[in-house]
């Protein structure tokens, strides 16, 4: 059983306090959408549970293993996982090279014909199998970001945390994306979801969470939340027609 | 056709193993002495391009481990004896019934004014007492582990450095090293140099042909098996998870972090692997020349490695070491000076103008060198055509 | 260069010094390190604590670290710049109880005179690491031809002035060989780094230290291609009048002579490296004009804060950057031939200075401007320093490029942002997590 517990999370840069005792309990599978207006301390919570930086007080436990003191790369062994808002590839490297990286970081598998043909697998799914010998650099900004999505599949986190997956994305591209992540749901993962794009996030998440100034504002069921006054009057109330 | 590269890489060894053995033609020594100076620069600048080109590492400080493999070695020579009996005079330890001298450092005036102190003993014993060397292998050895050393502390140090500040700070590194070597010379004798017994000490005997000290062809064989040790390490190295780790670390730290890798750890091993075969190269080097001196620092030399590095390809250390191999020959073919109208014209020196000037002009239109392209593109025949064809075959699936 | 050495090389009781040192060390780590943990678990701002815990171990020991630790003050930079004199002022104390016979513990005239001449040769140092951090903060390239500028401008006073056309105004050589480096800036970077700022280059870092590390190779071997090898020296500039002040007196407080410049009686400064520090603070005072009073200095400085935002507002950074780099090895080549009338000059001749400017803009912060001045001074005591005092003038002047490092390693250790530098979270420019 998954469990990401995060415990009163606050952090500082010098005088700027951007999040303000932030609790938050993830038990098993699930699809949280997190929403928030800029600077509300999203990517903030995100670099702090990935190991960038660390908490100013507070603690993350995932799995019961406390990894706010971790870094990242030993963040992602222990299984958690994210993309990152601007696509980081690595761009001069093959799209199947970009995919051995996290399985072979990992330690689960070896280089040889297994991991090939899980490789191939993950990019066929995400339907860019045709580029597999080709540089990351020659592929759009779409197909990176498919990319960086098949690298996490390779990974096999617990904990999946997309940043901003459907900025910029073509819509055909997006069904890719939605299959993704329904694909990940199926597979017992619990997966963060921080997008911009409220159709998507009310489209998929089970629960959705508001952050506003570093505080967290609602937690519970997307209807639920979308009524709440406080998100209403933080957030939605200045942009209802796109949230509608 | 992807295999070309591979053809071509096996007639190369074919020919460079052979030339020593058919080659008849004048200045036979001059021209092995070129082609061994060219595989000393091979190894320099295949590791570098593992560093800088692999890795992302940009250090300027490349020839300093060059240097402590040479200096350590040399030292270790230097100072460092064995005799049947105790001097009483030196540093000295029992040594499996024999005593381990360590000599005093007299500095440079020794030749002329002092004795150190076993050479004093020596006079004293007369031929009573049998005195040996230590075996050069094993000065190579440690003067590489030094470098790996030291490569592993600067690792260590520059950890959080990128880009700009890394390159200041290795080639700060680089000068000081100069310095103290230059400085110090009670211990290294400065400018003076240190003499260094030959590589192979009484000759070498092999399948029944006898080799002076002074022939060529040892060496030129023993430099040109380090270097295809060297390539053959990084070429494992290249094709295991380290080679797909550190590329990616070169792309995004971060991202790989983010993905598991523990980029620490292997931005310390890619310093510490790479600047050992720097030192080993020079250790060789240093026994081959027979004498090491801080000109060997100076920034020159590490221009050169840079340049035959970027000039090669510096993203492929075979690209590297070929370049170095063939610029070497290069600089040498011009070293012949001439005269237009008169006028003297110094190669010397214009050679290395027509050098940088090769080096901007490929920085600028040919970024990834001259060879490696060349290697890539028949390493990828067929790539974009597949691409295009699987695309064709997929939309022909969905209409 | 170097004054005259009336002892010999003889540490009295090194193990002071020594023992000194290496308490200090400890202390200093310790502090370093355990500051910054106290720091960061009770919530402050840590981004001065690797220096200041530093500092405070190495000068107070103990006693600073625990005080430090109780109290947690904010460290506001009066705090740290009294814990880092006192450091230095302990290690001086140490110096002079280990050697009390040193000319630099025993004789005042010569310490004034030494803190005198680094003050004014670290004056020029700071000039020319200013060209440095100006190209730096505008193109984001650290320019490894700096020395090269450097030696060309040299090279050009002595051809314009001796060989071209012997006789002419020394001024005239200055500001042709100052126009000459400005072009050969401007075309260099018209010609190599233009591609730097379309994104085509995977890593435009890399690629401007490459570059530049191919223009100077080549400047250096055409130079040296064209003149050889042999050191050349130009006739200083001015000749001081003679004059004393006050006058008549039998120690009067400033008195010259054609070449060379007293005061009080004790501290002598040559009349080339004068005319140097005076011409340098007053281009100085003509680039901070011109940074901040015409319009070009200030498009300029709008590029380095914001490239983007600077193109809106309708700069050209493109143009920007052709500038900055042309006046970068514009000062390089102007501290050169203000130099050349103190130092011999060779082809290769740059490098030292190259490299202790690096150190320099390190020091102060890359691309700051006033950081790189400031830096300059302090390297330019701190070899003073070392060469006066150094027992050993042979291997003290050999050790010149190490003083310089020694700053660069404790600067990047303790603060890698440098005395007043920018703060680059991470990204293409420097260092980062």
């Amino acid at each position: 059983m998954i469990q990401l517990k995060v415990t009163n999370l606050e952090k500082r840069f010098g005088g700027n306090h951007v999040l303000k005792g932030v609790n938050l309990d993830v038990n098993g599978p699930e699809l949280i959408g997190v929403l928030g207006p800029n600077g509300a301390g999203k990517t903030t919570l995100t670099n702090i549970l990935d190991g960038a930086i660390k908490p100013t007080s507070g603690t993350v436990y995932l799995n019961g293993q406390r990894i706010d003191q971790l870094a990242p790369y030993e963040v992602a062994r222990a299984g958690l996982g994210r993309t990152f808002q601007v696509t980081r590839s690595f761009r001069r490297m093959t799209v199947l090279e970009n995919l051995y990286v996290p399985a072979l970081a990992m330690g689960h598998m070896n280089q040889g014909r297994a991991l090939t043909e899980k490789a191939m697998e993950v990019l066929e799914f995400l339907t860019i199998d045709h580029l597999r010998n080709e540089y990351a650099r020659a592929l759009s900004g779409g197909q990176q970001k498919l990319l960086e999505l098949g690298r996490l599949l390779m990974l096999n986190p617990d904990v999946i945390i997309l940043d901003e997956p459907f900025a910029g994305v073509h819509p055909k591209l997006m069904e890719v994306i939605y299959a993704y992540i329904r694909r990940m749901k199926a597979e017992g993962k619990a997966i963060i979801l921080i997008s911009h794009q409220m159709d998507a996030i009310f489209a998929l998440s089970e629960r959705l969470i508001v952050l506003n100034f570093g505080v967290l504002i609602a937690d519970g069921a997307p209807d639920a939340v979308k009524n709440d006054p406080a998100v209403i009057e933080a957030y939605l109330g200045k942009d209802e027609e796109d949230a509608a | 056709m992807a295999r070309i590269p591979h053809i071509a890489g096996l007639l190369l060894i074919a020919f460079f193993l052979a030339f020593p053995l058919v080659y008849t033609g004048a200045n036979y020594d001059y021209v092995m002495h070129v082609l061994i100076t060219g595989f000393f620069y091979a190894i320099l600048a295949s590791s570098w391009s593992m560093l800088a080109g692999y890795a992302g590492q940009f250090s300027f400080g490349h020839m300093a481990f060059m240097g402590i493999g040479a200096y350590g070695t040399a030292l270790f020579c230097h100072y460092f004896y064995i005799t049947e009996a105790p001097t009483g005079i030196c540093t000295e330890f029992g040594f499996f019934g024999n005593w381990l001298v360590i000599k005093n450092a007299i500095g440079v005036t020794s030749t002329t004014l002092t004795q150190d102190c076993l050479q004093q003993a020596i006079d004293g014993w007369g031929d009573t007492v049998r005195v040996w060397r230590m075996p050069v292998l094993l000065g190579i050895i440690l003067g590489t582990l030094a470098g790996g050393l030291a490569g592993l502390l600067v690792g260590l140090l520059v950890l959080r450095l990128r880009a700009a500040y890394l390159a200041l700070f290795t080639l700060g590194f680089s000068e000081i090293i100069k310095a103290i070597i230059s400085a110090e010379i009670d211990i290294t004798r400065g400018q003076a140099g240190l003499v260094l017994p030959p590589l192979y000490g009484e000759g070498l005997n092999l399948f029944g042909l006898q080799f002076g000290q002074t022939d060529k062809i040892p060496p030129y064989y023993t430099m040109f098996a380090l270097l295809l040790a060297c390539l053959a390490i990084l070429t494992w190295l290249s094709r295991s998870r380290f080679g797909l780790f550190v590329r990616a670390l070169r792309e995004d730290a971060d991202a790989a972090a983010a993905l598991g890798v523990n980029t620490t750890r292997y931005k310390v091993i890619v310093f510490t692997i790479t600047t050992a075969m720097a030192a080993a190269a020079g250790a060789v080097q240093a026994h081959y020349v027979q004498i090491v001196t801080p000109n060997m620092l100076f920034l020159l030399q590490m221009s050169l490695v840079v340049a035959m590095a970027v000039i090669g390809g510096v993203e492929n250390f075979v690209a590297a070491a070929l370049g170095a191999i063939f610029l070497q020959i290069m600089l040498e073919l011009l070293r012949t000076s001439f005269s237009i109208g008169g006028i003297e014209v110094d190669m010397t020196v214009w050679r290395l103008v027509f050098f940088g000037v090769l080096l901007m002009l490929v920085l600028r239109f040919a970024r990834n060198g001259l060879l490696a392209p060349l290697i890539d593109r028949f390493a990828r025949i067929g790539v974009a055509e597949e691409t295009i064809a699987k695309r064709k075959a997929r939309q022909e699936a969905q209409s | 260069m170097h004054p005259k050495r009336n002892g010999g090389p003889s540490v009295q009781t090194p193990e002071i010094f020594w023992g000194v040192i290496l308490w200090m060390t400890v202390w200093g780590v310790l502090g370093s390190v355990l500051l910054r943990r106290r720091y960061f678990s009770r919530d402050l701002d840590t981004s001065n604590v690797n220096f200041a815990g530093a500092m405070a171990g190495a000068a107070l020991g103990p006693i600073g670290v625990a005080v430090l630790w109780a109290r947690t003050p904010k460290l506001s930079g009066r705090i740290t710049t009294f814990l880092g004199l006192t450091a230095v002022v302990l290690i001086a104390a140490a110096f002079s109880f280990a050697d009390p016979e040193n000319n630099c513990v025993a004789n005042g005239a010569f310490r004034a005179s030494q803190f005198t001449n680094g003050l004014i040769i670290g004056i020029i140092y700071g000039f020319m690491a200013l060209g440095l951090t100006l190209i730096f903060s505008i193109l984001g390239v650290v320019s490894f031809a700096h020395g090269e500028f450097y030696m060309i401008g040299g090279m050009l006073v002595y051809y314009i002035t001796v060989v071209w056309f012997p006789g002419v105004n020394p001024l005239l050589g200055v500001m042709g060989a100052c126009c000459l480096a400005f072009c050969i800036g401007a075309l260099f970077e018209r010609a190599m780094l233009t591609p730097m700022y379309t994104g085509k280059i995977d890593r435009p870092v890399e690629y401007g230290i490459l570059a530049t590390f191919g223009l100077a190779f080549t400047l250096q071997y055409f130079v040296q291609a064209l003149h050889g090898a042999s050191p050349v020296k130009v006739q200083r500039y001015i000749d001081f009048p003679r004059w004393e002040f006050p006058a008549g007196a039998e120690s009067p407080l400033i008195e010259t002579r054609r070449g060379n410049l007293t005061l009080f009686d004790t501290v002598s400064i040559s009349n080339p490296r004068f005319i140097a520090a005076v011409t340098c603070i007053l281009v100085l005072l003509a680039l901070l004009y011109l940074l901040h009073r015409t319009w070009t200095g200030k498009a300029l400085r709008a590029v380095s804060q914001d490239r983007e935002a600077a193109a809106i507002a309708g700069i050209d950074p493109n143009r920007m950057n052709m500038l900055a780099f042309a006046l970068g090895g514009m000062i390089a080549a102007l501290a050169g031939a203000l130099l050349v009338q103190a130092f011999s000059w060779l082809p290769q001749v740059g490098a030292i200075p190259a490299m202790r400017s690096f150190v320099i803009v390190v020091l102060g912060g890359l691309g700051s401007l006033p950081g790189a001045f400031i830096g300059g001074i302090l390297v330019g005591l701190v070899e003073a320093a070392g060469t006066g005092c150094i027992p050993d003038a042979q291997k003290a002047a050999s050790y010149i490029p190490a003083y310089g490092m020694i700053v660069l390693t404790l600067t990047l250790l303790l603060r890698p942002t440098g005395l007043f530098g920018r703060r680059f979270a991470s990204g293409a420019h420097g260092q980062g997590g």
